[in-house]
């Protein structure tokens, strides 16, 4: 029998590449989507060939396995607690799981109740670059980790990613939380202090576009990230996720999207950098169909995994307020 | 008129400069002294060991000041007593109480005196200020600079850059080059925090890494990589992000010549790495660049490019960045 996927809400754009990796796997039954927008939602339900329920109820009665939601950060509780009411086996969530710890907390709990999966989508766990540093690391290959220094840098999103009110935050809160995760992974350890400089210097708005972080974990690691919505529109590709891994048997530098050509499209006046690496949504589309038909997934991060990312974000937005570093 | 130099210290940075002070017009490379060393890397020139002596015999115009850090403050102090203007590397001092002092010395006596930032003559460097001043990325709003390589002097004995006391590792060595070119680039800085090994015994002398956050009273951000931690290589960063563009650098991406060599028959293709420079004419050598506008300044009796002020606000980033590794806490300047 098909694992009977549905998704709610196409606010977030990784929205349409998850339904657009549903559309490639085998086994699955794209059932439909609900969004409250009947434009937005009719318009992508038509070019994914599936069904448009302007009622979330009656989306969530069709016996559903999975739930898929791409809302605003601020959406996302509310949104979990009803799919985990209706009994689904897995939930994917965009990530940041929320925007405060009570709210990932009360999800993460609401799942527990109910016996339902959650999982928050951290791509960038799939990377296959990524996925052999770590084995390298975890068979010693680069000795002990001194310290990590990342960048997740990007182009200003837009719409309700620069209010507040439905993201939590700016670029500090949409960015903070792939690279926190990464690290953590990757150190198998938690963050115990953050300090971070925020700022609003690209686009002088009432969000932030900036964010260096430096975080500290418990065995005395140390990272630091640059958050910022530093790209500009005619940047060649969307921004970039990049890590240097210090280690005391080397050094490894992790380039999660340099997989790509180098486009000059005179029709366009353009040059870009489309990129041919494996499709990272797909691959965790992939994982998180095993928790949706009862299996175990190996790689796709929890709720918990999710929280934890969450709070160094908000610990350095705490930090920029006392300009010291803070306890996460 | 023609200007006698004096070099003080015959070691590496001596024998740089040895160099291009030879090959500057209306310049006479007169003589060295350096009282600790028989041998000196600096050949034909006379080699004096006693400062008197050489004053009185060779009677420069110029003192270069290319001695290990700790003995800045007492040449500066004896050429600047003796009215010449003064040349000294950086960094100028360890402590901030030596480079008050060293500011006081130069301002009382008034002589001229030029830092020896040498990364604001690098072209690629140089390019970038030129660059941001022409407002190509708008108002700045995040830079980024690294500056990695492998722990320098390894195997040597008594190697003195693993003596934190001595070289004051990794963020007063190596990446007070970028704190001077950032501070030139993007003014004053507030607040410093930093992580590091320096207060790691088990990595000391072996290896060093620095992860520096900045924040400028521009509003600026800044954060500067500094590594003596990579297993091989030499390698510069840059990018500069501001409200209408980035200009970036990357001296991987920038080597103009890479080349390999087949191993002959019989030969271990091992053996044969792989060479990648970026070569640049003679003129344009950044050692040649700083003496060179030395030279200009005191011709056009103005003052030169870094002054003594740069050199020690750029250690005054540095020990802030030190003091935040050793205390955990951001440093306000």
């Amino acid at each position: 029998m098909a694992t009977r996927i549905g998704i709610l809400s196409f606010a977030h754009m990784h929205s349409y590449s998850w339904a657009g990796a549903l559309g490639t796997l085998p086994g699955v039954e794209f059932v439909g989507a609900y969004d409250p927008d009947p434009a937005r939602g009719d318009a992508a339900c038509n070019s994914f060939g599936t069904t448009y329920y302007q009622n979330i109820d009656d989306l969530l009665a069709q016996n559903l396995d999975g739930v898929m939601i791409g809302s605003e950060n601020i959406n996302h509780r509310g949104l979990v607690e009803k799919a985990a009411a209706a009994g689904v086996r897995a939930i994917l969530c965009e990530k940041p799981i929320a925007t405060t710890v009570a709210d990932g907390e009360a999800m993460i709990a609401a799942c527990k109740a109910s016996g339902t999966f959650l999982a928050i989508a951290f791509p960038c766990r799939f990377s296959p670059a990524f996925l052999e540093i770590k084995k390298l690391i975890d068979d010693g290959g680069l000795g002990e980790i001194i310290a990590i220094r990342g960048t997740n840098r990007g182009r200003n999103p837009g719409g309700w990613f620069v209010d507040k009110a439905l993201s939590g935050g700016g670029a500090v809160i949409d960015h903070t939380v792939h690279v926190a995760d990464l690290n953590r992974v990757l150190l198998g350890k938690e963050a115990v202090e953050v300090h971070a400089e925020i700022d609003n210097g690209f686009y002088h708005q009432d969000f932030d576009d900036t964010g260096f972080l430096t975080i500290t974990y418990d065995n005395g690691a140390f990272a630091t990230l640059d958050t910022s919505w530093s790209r500009p529109k005619n940047y060649p590709t969307w921004g970039d996720v990049t890590l240097q891994i210090m280690g005391s048997g080397g050094v490894a530098d992790v380039d999660l999207f340099a997989q790509s050509v180098t486009q000059y499209d005179a029709a366009n006046n353009a040059v870009g950098w489309p990129g041919w690496g494996s499709d990272l949504d797909r691959l965790m589309v992939l994982d998180w169909l095993r928790a949706c038909r009862g299996e175990t997934p190996t790689t796709i991060a929890t709720g918990i995994d999710g929280l934890r990312a969450l709070e160094v974000a908000l610990a350095a937005y705490r930090s920029a307020e006392v300009k010291q570093p803070v306890s996460v | 008129m023609t200007y006698k130099v004096a070099i003080v210290g015959g070691g590496n940075m001596g024998s740089t400069h040895a160099r291009h002070w030879q090959a500057l017009p209306d310049v006479d490379l007169a003589a060295v002294l350096d009282p600790h060393r028989d041998e000196i890397k600096i050949t034909g020139k006379p080699h004096y060991k006693d400062w008197t002596t050489m004053l009185a015999e060779v009677k420069p115009d110029i003192i270069d000041i290319c001695t290990p850090t700790s003995h800045h403050r007492e040449y500066v102090d004896m050429a600047a007593a003796a009215g010449k203007a003064i040349f000294c590397e950086k960094p100028l001092s360890r402590t901030m109480e030596d480079c008050d002092e060293i500011v006081d010395i130069v301002e009382k006596s008034g002589v001229p005196f030029q830092g020896g930032h040498v990364l604001r003559f690098f072209p690629e460097f140089a390019f970038g200020k030129r660059l941001l001043d022409a407002g190509s990325v708008g108002k700045p709003a995040t830079v980024r600079t690294a500056r990695m390589s492998g722990f320098p002097g390894r195997g040597r004995a008594n190697n003195w850059y693993g003596d934190y006391k001595q070289s004051g590792g990794v963020i007063l060595d190596l990446i007070l080059h970028d704190f001077d070119w950032l501070r030139w680039c993007f003014g004053d800085v507030e607040r410093v925090y930093a992580k590091g090994l320096e207060t790691s015994e088990k990595y000391r002398g072996k290896l060093d890494y620095a992860l520096v956050t900045l924040r400028f009273k521009s509003g600026v951000v800044g954060h500067v990589t500094g590594s003596w931690a990579h297993p091989a290589g030499f390698r510069t960063t840059y990018e500069i992000a501001g409200d209408s563009g980035i200009i970036d650098h990357d001296s991987a991406r920038s080597a103009a010549l890479t080349y390999t060599q087949r191993a002959q028959e019989g030969e271990d293709q091992t053996g044969k790495v792989a060479v990648s420079r970026s070569p640049m004419a003679a003129s344009d050598d950044p050692y040649l660049g700083e003496l060179t506008a030395f030279i200009a300044a005191l011709k056009a009796g103005v003052t030169p490019p870094v002054t003594v002020y740069d050199a020690r606000e750029a250690v005054r980033i540095a020990l802030a960045a030190v003091e935040s590794v050793e205390t955990g806490k951001a440093v306000n300047l």
